[in-house]
Parts: C-alpha cells; structure tokens; sequence
C-alpha cells in the first residue's frame, strides 16, 4: 500500500513536535467548551439561539462528521479539551516535560524511561482487564443517544452532559493511568475510533527493525523528551487507527525518529485482518442503527415518533428505548448473522460463522460513516445559520458582539442537499460491498468469496435502500 | 442445492472475472458497461407523465411538533394553494427547494399559492422558533414520481455491483490453467 | 521552565478569563432596565408580572421570550405591540403620564393560556384630576348579559346593507342615532320598523336590510376593519376566523376548563347563529367583551380595549349576519 510520510514536507515535523501548537489549540477548544457549558447553564433556554447547543450540535458536530473523521481520522482527539484538565493533573505539566523539568539534562540523548507519567497527581491505577474493550464505550454511547431528543434541544441538558464528561474524564485521570477515559468510556471516541479506520492518514513506525533493537521502548514508557503513549498504544505494533489519538506523543519521544505521520488510501485499515473484534462490530451495528433511527425519528414526519423520544419517562418513551435497542442489538446483527450464515453455507467455505460474522461486520464501517455523514448533511445545512447569531449572542442575553446577532435563519443548500445525501449513501455502499468482497477473499477463494460476501452485500444494499428512503424520498 | 450452488458458481465468475480450473475464461463484466448503465440511470430524462396539472387546495394544520398532513402528493406543475393553520402557536413553514415561507399563527391563516414545476420530494419544516423540537419540526411535499429516490435506487444496486468487481485480482488465488 | 509558566498562565487566564468576560459583559447594561421573561401561561408567563414605575419616569424593558414567540402591549394605550422573540432580547422603553394600574398582556397566541397571561403596571404619583368614571352601557341599561337573548324571528336571506340603501327608503333619524343603535338589538330594530306605517309595503327581508343599513349608517370602513384586525389577533382563534365558535383553540379551551370544573364547559360562541346574535344589542356585546364570560373561557378584555376599540370589534361582529 502506497505510503506518503508527510513529516518529509518542510514545517510539518516542527509543527508537530513542538507542544505550542497541539496545546493552544487544545487550551482554546477547553475555554470554548466550558463557555458553552456556561452558557448551557445560564443562557437562553431556546436552543437555537444558545451557543452551547449551537456550538456543539450543529458546528462542532458538523466539523467532526463531515470533515475531522473523514479526512483526519482521530485528529480531533489529538485537541479535544475533555482529557485535558486531568491530564495536566496527571503530568503535573501543562505544555511537556522538557519544558518543565529541571531534573533531566535538556539533551534527548540521556534516554532514561522515566516515570514522569506519574509526577503529578493520580493513583496511576492499571484500567481492569476485564473492561479493557469497548463495550462500556457502546453502552455510555447507547445511553446518551436515547436521551439524544432531549440532549440535542435543551441547553441545560446539554451543559449537565458535557460537564460530566470533563468530571468523569477528570476523575478517569486521577484514578487511572493515561487517558483511560479516551479508551474505553468517551461515547463520542467509541465511533471516532471506528470510522478512523478509514481516514487516509496514519501514525506508524518507519522501521520496525529499529523498534526491536531499542529496548527501552520510550515511546511507550516515556522519557525527559517526551510522555509515553497516553492511548497505552505501543506504536510499533500499530496496525489499524482505532486506537491511536494522533496525539503524535510517540513522534516527540522517539530518540530515533522512527514515527511517521502517513498519508495514506482511504480505508487502509479495513485490509487488515488482525484484531477484528466482537466489540467493535457491535459498535458497527449501534452506529448504523442509531444512524437510520435519527433518521426516521428526527429527520422523518412522523410526529408520534418524535413525541416518544422527546418525553423520557413516558409509556411511549419506553417503547421507543425499547425498539432502538431491539433494532442495535438483536435486529441488525441477527439480520447480519443471518447474511454471513447464508453466505457460509453456499460458499462452502467451512468458515467460522463467528469469525465471519466478526470479520464482514467491519464492511459496515464505511456503510455506517456515509449513512452518519448523509444524516448530518440534512440537518447541518438546515441550521448552520444560526452559528453567526450564537456567534454575537451566545447567551441570548442581548449581546451583539460581532454585529451578526440579528441575521435571520435561513437554510442552506436545500435544493442540492437530497442529491448530495444520495451520491454520499451511494459512494459507502460502493465502498462497503468492495470492503465485504475483500474480507471474505481473506481465506477464501475467489468464487468462494463472491458467494460468502453476496448476502452480506445484500445488506448493505437494503440498509442503503431504507436510509435513502428516510433521507431522499 | 447442487443446482443452486452451479448456477451461483457460474454467477459468480461472471461478477469476480476469474477464471475457474474447470471452466473456461469467462468473460467478465466489462467496467465500461457498469459505468454506462450508471450514467443512463443517472441521467436519462424521465418519461413525461400522463396526470394533467390541476388546481389543488391543501389545508396544512402546524401545531408542536408536527404538520397534518405530514406528506403532501401533488402532479408536476399543479397550482398548489396552500392554507397553513397553526393550532397552538405560532408556526411558520419553509418549503426546501422552492424556497417559499409562510407565519400563521391561531386565528390567523396564511394563504400561498405557487406552482409545483421542480420534481422531487421536498422537506418543509418550520421556521418560527416554536419550541424545543421545533428544528425537528418537518414535513415532505412529493412533486410527481420523486425520480432522484428511484435512480439513486437503481444506481444503488449498481454500486453494490461495482464495489465487487472493484476488488483487484489477489496473485495467490490464481488457479493455474 | 519559562514555556511551562506561560502555558499555565495561558490555561489560568482562559479559565478565569471566559467568567469575567461573561460577567463584564453583563454588568455594562444600563442602569434602571428590567428584565421582563416571556414564558407560556404554563411555565410562568409574564416573570416578573407586577410592575411598579413613578408616572413620567421612563420604564425600560429588556424583553425575552424562554420559549415560543410573544409580545407584549399594554391595554388602555396607543403604545404598539412589540414582539417578544424566543433567546433574543428586545429593548423598549415605556412612559405612562398618568398615574394608575395599567394591564399589559401578550399579543401573539403562544397555546391555549395565552389569553391568562397578563401582568399589570402600577404607575405611581400624585393625580390632579381624578378622572370620571362612566360605568358601560350595558349597566346603564340595565341589561342582564348573562341572561340567553334569543332573536324571536330570524331573516330568510342574509340581510344586505347595500340592498337597504338602494331600497330608498328614509329612515327617521332616532334609528340613525349611534345611541339608538348601541341600545337596541337587531331583533327590536327589526320590530319597531316593521311596526311603522310607512314599511308596511315592505318584506319581512326587506326591513332586516333596513336593519343591516342602520348599522352599516352607524360605523365606518375604518372601524370596521380596525375590528377586524382585532378580531383576527383576539377572538379568530376560539372564535373561529369565519366566527363559528369553532376556532382552533376551541376543542382545547373546553376541555380544559371541562376538566376544571368537572362538568362540561360551553364552547365559545357563534357569531353565525342568528338566532341568537339578532336578540343580541351592541351594548350586551360590549358588555360580554369588557367583563368575559363567567365560568367560560371568555377572557375580560375590559382592562386591554379602549372603548372605541371595543366598539369597532361590536362593528365587526355583526359582519357575521349583515353585508
């Protein structure tokens, strides 16, 4: 696969092994992020002329879905202020720890593993293994999105979730080593993680022979130039993005400038065999799930739909939570296992259904990222004016600080917005059948692989089918 | 079963293009014949239709959060009078694509007229704050057979398609002749 | 060391920075203004609802609505209605010359309460005149306006003014009379012209379109459509905007006050009955619009409309019956 490491341009490795930038940006995403919180608390209780709804649901989300993941994978980890407070804690530095020690010689060539991970405050405590998976992520994922009609609307409730982010956050920090609430709690790195997967850039190691000669491992343990991987990552055995932050720690403590910053295809990572788990499959199924959910319920015009999920507590409400979590959790993957088990049977393979089922469910990936990307088109455009008001009057207290408080809403781009939704649902299906065919002629022949991937293609195509009807028709 | 199995297999080289021991080379799907299949369905004017334009009277009732009717059919160039009658507060109503906006609020009907010349299905939705779920607050109105749905569906099928034979040859599995 | 201490700095100013900023920006509102929230009857309405202001001082509001769209005017005034719109804040500025209580209410339909919410204005200072008084006509005369008020007969055709006017017919002068017209229903009009010698010769139809030309003689297009406005913001949606008593809040006003009272509330009247808006004056009217409805859901626009205002709303109601 065609690798382009982009640390060869010139400024690109300055910029990144300086901390000023990753930390200013960092520092004014944390003050954004808590002047919404305020602004959640205090503001107008009318969403759309709140900044905290506004800056989060509609621009930030924006940005993530159609541009951060797409193109950068998990680079909005490497700024999200979340993680921030409790990491400065936990390092006892804010900006690194050349910078702030005064202990170790200023020169990257006194090597020696550190522990300063662990000079500031924190019980360092290893995450259990019995949770050292997604699945909490899935579950704190599937508990925001039933709350989602409330949280998406209302400025307090989203000003009490994203404080308890940061608290929880927080609290993951003291407790626990690194950044374990990034891992393995954060519902929103749950599917950045997955969808990273398809970003065409990538942290890797350039020489893997170099790795096994240094024994220190400093990129993981850490050392006077630099932390070691806050993701519990060891950058040589990276293979897929799932779990790397690109938070390019490993690119400033390397002693041999061994870490690359590639670019890539997209989708690299789907090529990959190894490590393909239950968990994250079932991340898959929630994410396409929830995808077509919103789409019916928040985009559709059925009003007894939009009523249940809005009044929590209700009868009602409990028989929508019910059929969401039917459709994540017993629908669309029976529905899929069904698929692959077909797919076995004709194909002959002798194949593991399991190890199948677990295999083809990342041909979802892409499925789910275009079905995310098509939703968030319609409502984005819709309502992206009301980021210059929030702008000017955050609060809706009466401000005016830019001049642009009194623009009227007015939608964008809704003529071409249906059109727009089609090409991208159809460029994931394309994506997603090709992924499907190529995981199966893993182990397979190819006749044998057409046959095993068939069904699962056939999937594809009926989910493609239904969202194009909830967003298109 | 065995049938099955043979047909499919037979399929099956007709869509991965490889060759099988047994069989002969079989032609493969040429990328060319996908691709213009794709841009017929994409692009072929849609057949015109027999239903006569008509003069239509629709009564739309806003009230939290939603309209009634929810999904409004017309014919391509009907003259729509549209009646928005708001039950509760006051609502408004953006049509996409035609860009059209309407307030009413109880007690006071707003009336609009336009002609339904663009194709397609269109979402309404509501453009005076109302309340939480007014974002939500939507509707469609179908002009004629929503062509768009209907090739974004068939081209669908050829993605599908496409995306199989998009897999490039792997040197292993290549049987010998 | 000296990079560290400017990051920490950096991270300490945004942190204490954004409150203060947020503070600061809030303290350079001027002195004396108010902050006047606007929430449906449900949640509260009018917070706060009491006002208390010095006569000629001025009263400034900075209004905000926390939910839907509201607005706001102050009955008994010329004052403008001034929109209340949902996160943003408008600025006014009110100043009453003469002391007293003044009502102020929301001007655009935010659920069935709309009509409750109303807050009142206390304008203090020394009056020099205190002014007089004058109870509404329908005291003066003595009707019962709670009392049903059937009309005994009823046209066969809807009465036409225009048709009235081309019957050249003079009418004598005591029907012309706006106080003639103000005390009597159409019912008694119609009996006291039938009764004279010279209609004789005319219908039944014909003298109701005498009645409808008496009243057409005793308004104006302007009252009528001033009326009518009124009517569209005020009554149409209980009402019904073709005044059948079947508007858009009617099913839920009834309901509501049913359940209130536990047994079946009236529904808002019809204007289209003839029956029994012909047995009806335009002082009962006025009387029904200034006091409201007892146990109904007929608010009492007393304390809002002007009586020239009211009177321009009777006008229009009998649009219902007459051409």
């Amino acid at each position: 696969m065609m690798r382009y490491d982009l640390t060869r341009l010139p400024l690109v490795k300055p910029l990144l092994k300086s901390r000023w930038p990753q930390f200013i940006l960092t520092a004014l995403l944390l003050a954004g992020f808590v002047f919404a919180i305020l602004a959640g608390l205090a503001g107008t209780p009318v969403g759309s002329r709140n900044f905290g709804i506004v800056f989060v649901w509609i621009a930030w989300w924006a940005a993530l879905m159609l541009i951060a993941i797409p193109l950068f994978g998990r680079g909005w980890c490497s700024i999200c202020p979340i993680p921030a407070p409790g990491e400065w804690l936990q390092r006892g530095a804010v900006l690194g720890p050349q910078e702030s020690s005064n202990d170790f010689s200023r020169s990257s060539a006194t090597e020696v593993a550190t522990t300063n991970v662990r000079r500031g405050l924190g019980l360092g405590k290893r995450w259990p293994n019995r949770l050292r998976n997604i699945w909490l992520q899935n579950a704190v994922f599937v508990l925001v999105a039933l709350f989602s009609a409330v949280v998406l609307t209302q400025p307090r409730v989203t000003a009490l979730v994203l404080a308890a982010l940061l608290f929880i956050a927080l609290g993951a920090s003291l407790v626990f080593e690194r950044r374990a609430f990034c891992r393995y709690l954060c519902p929103v790195g749950g599917f950045i993680g997955l969808y990273a997967q398809l970003a065409p850039v990538e942290v890797r190691v350039k020489d893997l022979a170099l790795c096994a000669a240094h024994t220190a491992k400093t990129c993981y343990t850490g050392s006077a130039a630099g932390y070691g991987c806050p993701w519990q990552v060891f950058p040589g055995s990276l293979v897929k993005n799932t779990y790397c932050g690109m938070c390019v720690e490993c690119l400033r403590t390397c002693p041999h400038d061994n870490i690359a910053l590639n670019l890539r295809a997209f989708g690299a990572d789907l090529e990959a065999p190894a490590g393909r788990k239950l968990d994250e499959a079932f991340k898959a199924f929630i994410m396409l799930g929830a995808a077509v959910t919103y789409s019916a319920v928040l985009l559709g015009p059925w009003a007894a739909l939009k009523s249940a999920a809005y009044a929590i507590g209700t009868p009602a409400w409990g028989a929508y939570t019910a059929a969401f979590l039917l459709l994540i959790f017993v629908l669309l993957p029976g529905a899929f296992w069904i698929a692959v088990r077909i797919g076995t049977v004709f194909s002959r393979s002798g194949a593991s259904t399991r190890r199948m089922f677990v295999s083809l469910a990342y041909a979802l990936v892409p499925l789910g990222l275009a079905a995310w990307i098509a939703f968030s088109l319609a409502f984005v455009f819709a309502n992206l004016s009301y980021v210059w008001p929030a702008l000017s009057d955050p609060l809706g207290w009466g401000w005016n600080l830019l001049g642009t408080a009194h623009l009227a809403w007015r939608p964008y781009l809704t003529g071409v917005t249906p059109a727009l939704q089609a090409v991208v649902l159809l460029g994931g299906l394309t994506w997603a059948s090709a992924t499907a065919r190529r995981i199966a002629a893993e182990g397979l022949p190819p006749h044998a692989a057409t046959l095993q991937s068939l069904p699962v293609i056939l999937y594809c195509l009926l989910v493609t089918l239904a969202l194009l009807g909830l967003l298109v028709a | 079963m065995r049938i099955i199995s043979g047909l499919s297999n037979r399929y099956a080289h007709y869509i991965s293009g490889y060759g099988s021991p047994a069989s002969p080379a079989v032609r493969r799907l040429p990328p060319g014949a996908i691709l213009l299949i794709a841009l017929a369905i994409a692009f072929f004017p849609a057949p015109a239709l027999s239903a006569a334009p008509i003069e239509r009277h629709i009564h739309l009732d806003a009230k939290s959060f939603a309209y009634a009717p929810a999904v409004i059919a017309v014919n391509p160039g009907d003259r729509v009078t549209l009646e928005l009658s708001s039950g509760d507060v006051v609502h408004g109503w953006y049509l996409d694509g035609y860009d059209l906006d309407l307030t009413a609020e109880p007690g006071q009907t707003a009336r609009l007229t336009f002609t339904a010349d663009r194709l397609g299905a269109f979402r309404f939705r509501c453009s005076v704050t109302c309340g939480p779920l007014h974002p939500f607050m939507t509707g469609k109105l179908v002009v004629g057979p929503n062509w768009l749905f209907w090739r974004a569906a068939g081209l669908s099928v050829l993605a599908a398609l496409a995306g199989l034979m998009l897999v490039q040859p792997r040197p292993t599995h290549r049987q010998p002749r | 060391m000296n990079a560290e201490r400017a990051a920490r700095w950096f991270v300490l100013g945004l942190a204490l920075g954004v409150p203060l900023a947020i503070l600061a920006v809030s303290w350079l509102r001027p002195a004396q203004t108010l902050e006047l929230h606007a929430r449906m009857a449900e949640s509260g309405g009018w917070t706060p609802d009491a006002l208390i202001v010095k006569a000629g001082e001025p009263l400034r509001l900075r209004l905000t609505s926390d939910d839907v769209l509201h607005g706001l005017a102050v009955g008994q005034t010329d004052w403008p209605a001034v929109d209340v719109f949902p996160g943003k804040v408008t600025e006014t500025t009110l100043t009453f010359d003469r002391p007293g209580t003044y009502a102020f209410y929301c001007t655009r339909w935010c659920g069935v309460n709309h009509w409750r919410m109303r807050g009142t204005i206390e304008v203090t200072g020394e009056t020099t005149v205190e002014p007089a008084i004058t109870p509404p006509l329908y005291v003066t005369l003595g009707i019962d306006i709670d009392r049903p008020h059937p009309a005994a007969t009823t046209p066969a055709r809807r009465p036409s003014a225009g048709r009235g006017a081309a019957l050249g017919v003079t009418l004598p002068m005591e029907y012309l009379t706006q106080e003639y017209y103000r005390s009597h229903a159409p019912m008694e009009v119609w009996r006291s012209l039938r009764a004279e010698p010279f209609m004789t010769s005319l219908s039944d139809d014909d003298v109701w379109d005498l009645v409808a030309f008496a009243w057409e003689s005793n308004t104006s297009p302007e009252a009528i459509g001033e009326g009518g406005k009124s009517y569209a913001a005020n009554c149409a949606a209980c009402h019904g905007e073709q005044g059948g008593g079947d508007g858009v809040m009617a099913e839920a006003l009834v309901k509501q006050l049913s359940t209130g009272m536990g047994h079946e509330a009236q529904a808002p009247a019809s204007f289209i009955d003839a029956a029994s808006m012909l047995g009806a004056s335009p002082a009962l009217l006025q009387g029904k619009i200034i006091r409201g409805g007892m146990g109904t859901g007929m608010p009492a626009w007393g304390a809002i409309f002007t009586e020239p205002q009211t009177w321009a709303l009777v006008d229009y109601l009998w649009t219902f019956q007459f051409d």
